[in-house]
């Protein structure tokens, strides 16, 4: 499995390809592929959503992706 | 004259309407609502079922061997309590999903639609009937000779006829108690792709089909679907409702077959079902035939879907998954013999060594997940205690939304210790229709097995669980035991 940490300001739901699965800023565990990310609502978040390819990853190195408060 | 030729016209007649035969319909779907429909995150969690445990059977094909296993098992769970969020309860009422292969789905299917009722009629219902005869009997009977001519009807369709009237009392998916846990994941083969076939709505979705409206015995029929023995169970792949298009992970993963080609080829068998001109429809076989333990729809939810989810949303504590496998080792006298097999004792080893190889390699495959994550959590939490000790105030690193405990146990009859019960077991027929000897046999020996599991004992304990005041003696096997003679 492959681990990801996906960065905002605040606890926020993650949406991964549309459905909820974990949340901002903790590890998330998934299978190895790609991936379009984004957050739950509120809509008050840059960019909309983000790609990513997940491979190579451990718990002590998840790949990050980061969303900022617009 | 008159007369005779009005009789020889009515028997023509009555032929080709008999001929007419044809197996029913799937029902389309009307729309398509992710809210509705069989899907785990459509049931609730039942009376009784604490969240946050989440807790799946498997139940293998071997016919009423592997359902009279699985009996035995649902028998135990029932007959120990835990103590979960301060209350105590029922381990049983704990099962959130049940996934099936052939013979073991007539018991999955049967507690699902009648839950503690399984108790009371299951036994004489299904375990105790020569179910096979009964078979044989409606293929013989001169009211089906006629029926069997239509290329649109065959055996099967005879078999899922016996089961709806007698086992299932014509219940569909739409009537599985009450909405409740747990989710039952019967399990077929596609013949044509070659890969497992689930009938949730989710697979259903793909074709455009209402599983709601779809007969249990049907889709155990399908599960039970024994190659050689009874035709495929077919299904019409109708045009896909409004509003339904692949979810973004099928496309995702159908963009990216290098990375993960397993989560490639399951997006592609998917997928699949959308070319309506290419496979207008589609005829299932047995589900050992893609898996013949059930566990590749537990390790595939667990990966990408349900269980995932719940995981990482922080819902699940503690996750089991039990593997009931009715697996059997018939001796083997080919290497006695100086001459080679014969070609349809090769065809028969030809399929069951593949099965066996990959029932193997799957159990290992969900241990190796379980085992994954249980040492990122290690991992994690050793290198917080060296950060804690050598930087105390740094940062932190992020933390799994919650710890999980994973419980990966099976039960086979390689595990029972005396020789020669195991020589009893190893040797039972796959059948549908066993002696009453042999069906306490198989009951008392599902029980047995749970409770001398190492691993099962470890989840008690970590439970709180014990078996219930006077069901100690229930594990026991009859009087006379069950050992191969001498």
């Amino acid at each position: 499995m492959e681990y990801l940490v996906v960065r905002f300001p605040r606890s926020r739901r993650v949406v991964i390809d549309g459905e909820f699965n974990g949340r901002a800023n903790e590890l998330i565990e998934l299978e190895a592929g790609t991936y379009t990310v984004s957050l739950g609502p509120p809509a008050n978040f840059t960019p909309e959503s983000r790609r990513i390819v997940l491979k190579n990853t451990s718990a002590l190195d998840p790949k990050e992706v980061t969303f900022d408060e617009a | 004259m008159r007369p005779r030729r009005a009789a020889l016209s009515t028997i023509l007649l009555l032929f080709l309407l008999q001929a007419c035969a044809h197996y029913p319909i799937n029902a389309p779907l009307q729309s398509y609502v992710p809210k509705a429909g069989y899907r785990f995150d459509n049931l609730t969690p039942g009376e009784g079922n604490t969240d946050a445990i989440m807790f799946c059977l498997t139940f293998s094909g071997g016919g009423t061997r592997a359902a009279a296993l699985a009996y035995g098992v649902l028998e135990e769970l029932r007959d120990t309590t835990i103590t979960a969020e301060g209350a105590s309860r029922r381990l049983l009422t704990e099962v959130d999903c049940i996934s099936s292969v052939s013979g073991g789905s007539f018991a999955a299917a049967y507690y699902a639609l009648f839950r503690n009722r399984i108790f009371q009629d299951f036994e004489t219902r299904f375990l105790r009937r020569n179910i096979q005869g009964e078979l044989a009997g409606q293929v013989l009977s001169p009211a089906n000779w006629f029926r069997l001519i239509s290329p649109y009807f065959s055996r099967i369709d005879l078999a899922a006829e016996l089961y709806d009237a007698t086992v299932f009392d014509g219940k569909r998916y739409k009537d599985l108690a009450g909405g409740a846990r747990p989710f039952i994941i019967l399990n077929a083969t596609n013949t044509a792709l070659g890969s497992r076939f689930e009938f949730t709505q989710d697979q259903f979705d793909f074709l455009g089909s209402d599983l709601g409206e779809y007969p249990l015995a049907r889709a155990a029929a399908a599960s039970s679907a024994f190659p050689f023995l009874l035709n495929p169970i077919s299904l019409q792949n109708h045009p896909a409702p409004p509003g339904f298009s692949a979810p973004p992970a099928v496309a995702n993963a159908l963009e990216d077959p290098g990375t993960n080609p397993r989560r490639y080829l399951w997006a592609k068998n998917l997928i699949t079902y959308q070319d309506k001109a290419n496979h207008p429809y589609l005829h299932l076989l047995d589900g050992g035939l893609a898996d013949n333990i059930g566990l590749r729809a537990v390790a595939d939810a667990y990966t990408r879907g349900f269980i995932r989810r719940r995981i990482n949303d922080g819902a699940i504590k503690t996750f089991v998954a039990i593997v009931v496998n009715a697996k059997t080792a018939p001796p083997e006298p080919t290497d006695l013999r100086r001459a080679p097999p014969r070609i349809p004792a090769v065809v028969m080893k030809t399929m069951t060594v593949s099965m066996e190889s990959y029932s193997f390699e799957t159990v290992e495959f969900m241990r190796s997940l379980a085992g994954n994550r249980a040492q990122a959590q290690q991992d994690v939490a050793a290198c917080q205690r060296i950060l804690d000790a050598r930087c105390p105030g740094g940062e932190r690193l992020r933390p799994f939304r919650s710890e999980l405990r994973l419980h990966v146990i099976e039960l086979n009859f390689e595990q029972l210790q005396d020789p020669k019960e195991r020589e009893f077991f190893l040797g039972l027929p796959t059948s549908f229709s066993l002696t009453n000897r042999q069906v306490d046999c198989l009951i008392a020996a599902g029980r047995k097995l749970l409770r001398a599991s190492s691993d099962y004992q470890d989840l008690l304990r970590e439970l709180g669980g014990r078996p219930q005041p006077g069901a100690e003696s229930a594990a026991e096997f009859p009087p006379g035991g069950c050992k191969a003679p001498n």
